[in-house]
C-alpha cells in the first residue's frame, strides 16, 4: 500500500544486461525500495552489487525486465520511450560522477539545454538557467565552458542543469566520486542546502560513507537486491 | 550557433566533408550552367520559332544558309494562310570563324515587314530599332557590345565597312544576343562581297536572301502551313515549329543527362562523405547524447539536433560551392569575352536548387546516423566510454 509520502518504489525489480549468448548478467534480482517525498536518501553497496542500475531504472533512464516501478503515484515501468523522455525532462533530475557536461557549450547552455528539452523558449531558459546558477553560486561563471571550470564547478554546473525544471526528484550517481574532499563536501553541503530549500528528494549511489552519513537514510545493496530497502523497514542511515 | 560550435568541434574532419560537398556543388553548378545556357538558347529558339513558319531553300538544315532568291516571295505569300513574309539574309559575322560552342555572332538583314505580327519582341537598352530606311546603320546584340565597342550614336566595323549604331538590344539569352541587325540591302551587298568572284557576276545582289520568316493568319496552324509551302512552292523547304523542337529536345535531353549526371555522381560522393563524418560524430559523441537523453531529450530532438547538424554542412558547402562555381563561370565567361564565346548562365532556379539540393543531401546523409543516435538506450550511451 502506497502511503502519501512514498514519492518511489520499486518492487521486485529484476534486470538482466545480456552481453552475448550465455553470458549474461543478473544486476538486479528482486529489489525492492521505498522512498520518501523530501528525504535525502544514499545508495550503498560494493561495486557490481546494482546500485548504478537500480538508480537508473527508478530515473527512468533504463528499463526492468520485470517489477513494478513507480514515482510519484504512476507506474512507470511500462512507458513508451516518448513518455520516459517526457518524465525525464520534467520530473526528475541526474547528476553524474563525470559531470556529462555538453563540452562546447558554456556552463549557461549546458543548463539552458535541460530547459528547452522540457519546451522552454530560448528566453525562458536563459532566466530559468541563470536562476539555476545562481543557486548553485555560478551567477558569476555563466559564459565558462566546462573546462575552464574545475571538478566542483562542473558538478554545480550539473546540479543547477538538474534543478533547472524544478523536478520532483534528483538522482546522483557518485556525485562526488571524481572530487577532492574540500569540493566534495561543498556538493554535499548544496544538495542539502537544496534538499531542504525546495523540498526536492535527492537520491544518491555512494561509496562514501561520509557522504551516506548525512542523509536521512542509507539503502545497502548486495547482489542485485537491497538489502534493508522494503518500506518502513529500512534502517536509519544516520545510525551508521 | 550553438549547432554550428557543434559542427565545428572537429574542425578539420568538418572542413573536408563540407570541402566534398563544395566540390560536388561546383561540379553541379558549373555544368548546370552550361546547360543552362544551352536550354536557354534553344528555349529562346524554340519560342521564337513557335508561331511560325521557316522557309529556306530546299536541301539546306535548320541552321545552314545557302541562298535563296527573292522571286519566291511572291510565291510564297500567295499560298492561302500566309499574313506575311519576311525576307532575311543571315551569315556569319566573321567568317574566319571556326565552329564554337553555343551561338556564333550572326550579321542578321531583314526588310523588316511583318514586324507587327512577330511574337518574339525585341527591346532595346540603348537608342531604338532599325526600320527599312535605315541603311548604314545597325542594331547591336548585347553579347557584342564590348567585343565591338559598340555606341548608340557611334560607329562600328563589319567586316571593314563602317555602320552606325542606332540601337543596342537588351539581353536576350538567345540568338540576337549574338547578332548584328541591319537592313537587308546592306547585309545583301557584305554578303555579295564574300561570294567568289567567279561567280559573283551570276547572282543578283538584290535578290538574295537566306531565308523568310512566313507569320501565319490567325487560326492558322504552321505546322499545316509548312506543309501547304512546300507542296505550293517549288525550290524551297518550309519547316513549322515542330521540326526545331523535334531536332533540340533529343539533342538537349542527352546533354543535360551527361552533364548534370557528372554533377551528381560528385555529389553523391560528397554525401558519402557526409555519412562518414556524421557516423563518426554520433559515434564520439555517444556519451553526450545519453547526457542528453538523461536530461529530457526527446528522440526527435536528438534527431533534429544532428539533422541540424548534417543540414548546416550540406548548406555551408552548398553555399561556397555556388560561389566557387559562379567565379569559375564568371571568370571563364570574361577570359572567353574576346572570342565571343559565353558559355555559362548561373539562372536564380539553378542556384537556389545547386543549394537546397545540398542541404538536402546533407539532411538525407545524416538520416541515417541521426536516427541511430536518437535509438541509444540513454543508460548504454551514459556507459560508453
Amino acid at each position: 500500500m502506497q502511503t502519501l509520502e512514498t514519492i518511489i518504489r520499486g518492487a521486485g525489480i529484476h534486470k538482466r544486461y545480456v552481453m552475448g549468448k550465455d553470458n549474461y548478467v543478473d544486476a538486479l534480482q528482486d529489489a525492492s525500495v521505498e522512498i520518501e517525498k523530501g528525504q535525502m536518501v544514499a545508495v550503498m553497496g560494493p561495486s557490481g552489487s546494482g546500485k548504478s542500475t537500480l538508480v537508473h531504472i527508478l530515473g527512468c533512464l533504463d528499463s526492468v525486465n520485470s517489477g513494478e516501478v513507480w514515482l510519484d503515484g504512476r507506474r512507470v515501468d511500462k512507458l513508451s520511450r516518448r513518455d520516459l523522455a517526457q518524465l525525464r525532462r520534467t520530473e526528475v533530475g541526474f547528476i553524474f560522477q563525470t559531470f556529462n557536461l555538453v563540452p562546447s557549450f558554456t556552463a549557461l547552455e549546458n543548463v539552458m539545454l535541460a530547459a528547452e528539452y522540457a519546451g522552454k523558449s530560448r528566453r525562458e531558459a536563459r532566466e530559468l538557467a541563470r536562476t539555476a546558477l545562481a543557486q548553485v553560486g555560478l551567477a558569476d561563471r555563466e559564459d565558462h565552458k566546462p573546462t575552464e571550470l574545475s571538478g566542483g564547478q562542473q558538478q554545480r554546473v550539473a546540479i543547477a542543469r538538474a534543478l533547472v525544471n524544478s523536478p520532483k526528484v534528483i538522482f546522483g550517481d557518485e556525485p562526488t566520486g571524481n572530487l577532492d574532499s574540500a569540493s566534495s563536501t561543498e556538493i554535499v553541503d548544496m544538495m542539502h542546502r537544496i534538499n531542504r530549500d525546495t523540498g526536492t528528494t535527492f537520491v544518491l549511489v555512494t561509496h562514501d560513507p561520509d557522504v551516506a552519513a548525512t542523509c536521512d537514510r542509507v539503502f545497502h545493496m548486495l547482489d542485485g537486491r537491497v538489502a534493508n530497502g522494503n518500506g518502513r523497514h529500512a534502517e536509519d542511515g544516520r545510525a551508521d | 550557433m550553438r549547432t554550428l560550435r557543434n559542427v565545428f568541434r572537429r574542425k578539420l574532419r568538418v572542413l573536408l566533408t563540407i570541402f566534398g560537398i563544395t566540390i560536388g556543388v561546383l561540379a553541379l553548378v558549373v555544368m548546370g550552367s552550361m546547360a543552362e545556357k544551352i536550354n536557354m538558347l534553344v528555349s529562346g529558339g524554340t519560342e521564337y520559332f513557335s508561331d511560325k513558319v521557316t522557309v529556306q531553300a530546299a536541301g539546306t538544315s535548320l541552321f545552314s544558309s545557302a541562298p535563296l532568291s527573292l522571286s519566291k516571295y511572291d510565291d510564297i505569300k500567295a499560298v492561302p494562310g500566309v499574313a506575311e513574309v519576311s525576307a532575311q539574309l543571315g551569315t556569319l559575322l566573321d567568317t574566319e570563324a571556326g565552329a564554337s560552342f553555343g551561338m556564333p555572332a550572326m550579321i542578321g538583314g531583314s526588310d523588316m515587314r511583318g514586324q507587327d505580327l512577330e511574337s518574339f519582341k525585341l527591346t532595346y537598352a540603348e537608342g531604338r530599332a532599325l526600320t527599312p530606311s535605315d541603311i548604314g546603320s545597325v542594331v547591336v546584340g548585347s553579347d557584342l557590345v564590348k567585343k565591338l565597342g559598340a555606341k548608340v550614336g557611334g560607329t562600328i566595323l563589319v567586316r571593314a565597312e563602317r555602320f552606325t549604331v542606332v540601337g543596342i538590344l537588351d539581353r536576350t539569352l538567345t540568338a540576337p544576343d549574338s547578332e548584328i541587325l541591319m537592313t537587308l540591302p546592306d547585309a545583301q551587298r557584305l554578303y555579295m562581297q564574300d561570294i567568289p568572284e567567279v561567280i559573283r557576276g551570276q547572282v543578283d545582289q538584290s535578290n538574295i536572301v537566306t531565308s523568310f520568316v512566313v507569320y501565319p493568319t490567325p487560326g492558322t496552324d504552321p505546322e499545316a502551313l509548312a506543309s501547304k509551302i512546300n507542296a505550293a512552292v517549288s525550290g524551297v523547304k518550309a519547316t513549322g515549329p515542330k521540326a526545331f523542337q523535334d531536332q533540340v529536345a533529343s539533342t538537349m535531353g542527352i546533354f543535360n543527362a551527361i552533364l548534370y549526371g557528372i554533377a551528381i555522381i560528385a555529389l553523391f560522393v560528397g554525401g558519402l562523405s557526409v555519412i562518414n563524418t556524421m557516423t563518426m560524430s554520433v559515434n564520439e559523441r555517444t556519451r553526450e547524447i545519453g547526457v542528453r537523453k538523461a536530461i529530457g531529450a526527446s528522440d526527435r530532438q536528438i534527431v533534429g539536433q544532428f539533422l541540424s547538424e548534417s543540414g548546416i554542412i550540406g548548406l555551408i558547402g552548398g553555399a561556397s560551392g555556388l560561389f566557387l562555381g559562379w567565379l569559375v563561370a564568371t571568370v571563364t565567361d570574361k577570359l572567353l569575352e574576346p572570342r565571343n564565346l559565353d558559355l555559362f548562365l548561373v539562372s536564380p532556379r539553378l542556384a537556389i536548387g545547386s543549394v537546397l539540393f545540398a542541404i538536402l543531401l546533407g539532411l538525407v546523409s545524416g538520416l541515417y546516423p541521426s536516427l541511430h543516435a536518437a535509438r541509444l538506450q540513454p543508460v548504454l550511451a551514459l556507459r560508453y566510454e
